[in-house]
């Protein structure tokens, strides 16, 4: 059965990536602009609004919050380019909204994005791949076709996907997915 | 008064110091002509994504000076950018919109509300704009709008008109504080080529690299 997971164990997970992240880049010799560790590209996701509203007390992680979810895939993009390790918090309507985008610039672009898709109004008792409402059973089936690699987060426990599947989408220079499987409490 | 945007591309080059230049669509190839350069991002894989891709360009790299160029018709695809840019502030952002109020590229089909969509107000910025360019004055903040300052870097400069204003008449506020949009009549030229060139930067920008 999946289980919520608390908002605290995501923002600590995201921090450790980007500073793994940010340790990489120095590596390269790219030599940090910022004090905080990373940026959160975010258009408002109801399924992970405790995350969204405790990040309003981070100083260490930046949000911008983009108008829609092709501004924030082309903002990844600058940020990409600029040297700044950064996730896309977004809803699965988001990702059709923008999948066109996803395409041109994550995977035709070879941009390394890394997204954290929420899965709104996916039932605790059943398989996305079987829910009753369209924009959840056709969430990871849409990846597939476009050959994304993809994750469900259905507890705590799988918190370790979220550096494991950033540094995917780093390595394959493309788009890698994680979704959150249940509302984060 | 119109000017051709050979024209227009051409002052710009002529100050834009060593910023970092995002063409889109129709200015892509006059660009190329014009600055043939590592230090022009090319965005036409993704209709509309030009100012999104230069806010995060500029974002990232607050010490450098990022030029959008875009279009009018590839602006309304992602008009909500404008807000976003006007909320997060970069002062190291111009945003050009080159103005031809069609759909150049697959034939000069007129964009919603053809000639009628008054994009600035002030149409004719355009030296206002290389003013900025050249920089030297101190950035003004904007005198109305919503605006947000940057809690992080201290960036300010970019406002949108208060509410009741059409969203079209987004004026993006420049380094001098003057609104930095460019309205300029495109009158023919060449379409842009559909790809992603990713080409920015000298060396120290060891991402960009292919």
């Amino acid at each position: 059965m999946p289980e919520s997971i608390p908002a605290p164990l995501i923002i600590d997970t995201l921090k450790d990536t980007f500073r793994d992240a940010r340790a990489a880049l120095a590596a390269e010799g790219v030599r940090p602009r910022h004090e905080h560790l990373g940026w959160i590209l975010s258009v408002p996701d109801t399924h992970q609004k405790t995350v969204l509203a405790a990040l309003d007390k981070e100083r260490a992680l930046r949000v911008l919050t983009c108008s829609t979810e092709d501004e924030a895939n082309a903002v990844a993009a600058g940020l990409w380019m600029g040297g700044e390790p950064f996730v896309l918090m977004i809803q699965h309507a988001g990702l059709y909204a923008s999948i066109n985008t996803l395409r041109g610039v994550a995977m035709d672009g070879r941009v390394p994005i890394f997204y954290m898709i929420g899965l709104l109004s996916r039932e605790k008792d059943k398989d996305p791949r079987e829910s009753r409402h369209s924009m959840v059973r056709y969430c990871e089936p849409l990846l597939d076709v476009f050959g994304v690699p993809h994750a469900r987060l259905e507890g705590p426990d799988d918190v370790h996907l979220i550096p494991e599947y950033y540094r995917l989408a780093q390595k394959r220079r493309g788009p890698a997915v994680v979704l959150v499987g249940l509302e984060t409490s | 008064m119109a000017m051709k945007p050979e024209d227009a591309l051409q002052a710009i080059a002529a100050a834009r110091g060593d910023a970092v230049c995002v063409p889109t669509m129709t200015t892509s190839p006059a660009w190329r002509t014009i600055a043939p350069d590592d230090l022009s991002v090319g965005c036409v894989g993704f209709m509309g994504g030009a100012s999104s891709l230069g806010l995060g360009l500029a974002l990232a790299r607050p010490d450098r000076r990022v030029l959008v160029f875009d279009g009018d018709g590839s602006l309304l695809m992602q008009l909500g950018s404008l807000a976003t840019v006007a909320g997060a502030a970069p002062r190291n952002l111009v945003h050009f919109l080159f103005k031809n109020g069609v759909y150049h590229a697959s034939g000069a089909q007129e964009i919603p509300g053809g000639g009628g969509v008054d994009f600035v107000a002030e149409r004719a910025r355009a030296p206002a704009a290389l003013a900025a360019l050249r920089g030297g004055a101190d950035p003004r903040r904007a005198a109305h709008g919503s605006r947000r300052q940057d809690a992080h870097d201290g960036g300010h400069g970019h406002a949108v008109p208060p509410a009741g204003g059409a969203a079209a008449r987004s004026a993006h506020r420049g380094l001098s504080g003057e609104p930095s949009s460019a309205c300029v009549r495109r009158r023919g030229g060449d379409g842009g080529p559909r790809l992603w060139r990713r080409a920015c930067a000298r060396g120290d920008w060891p991402r960009a690299r292919s």
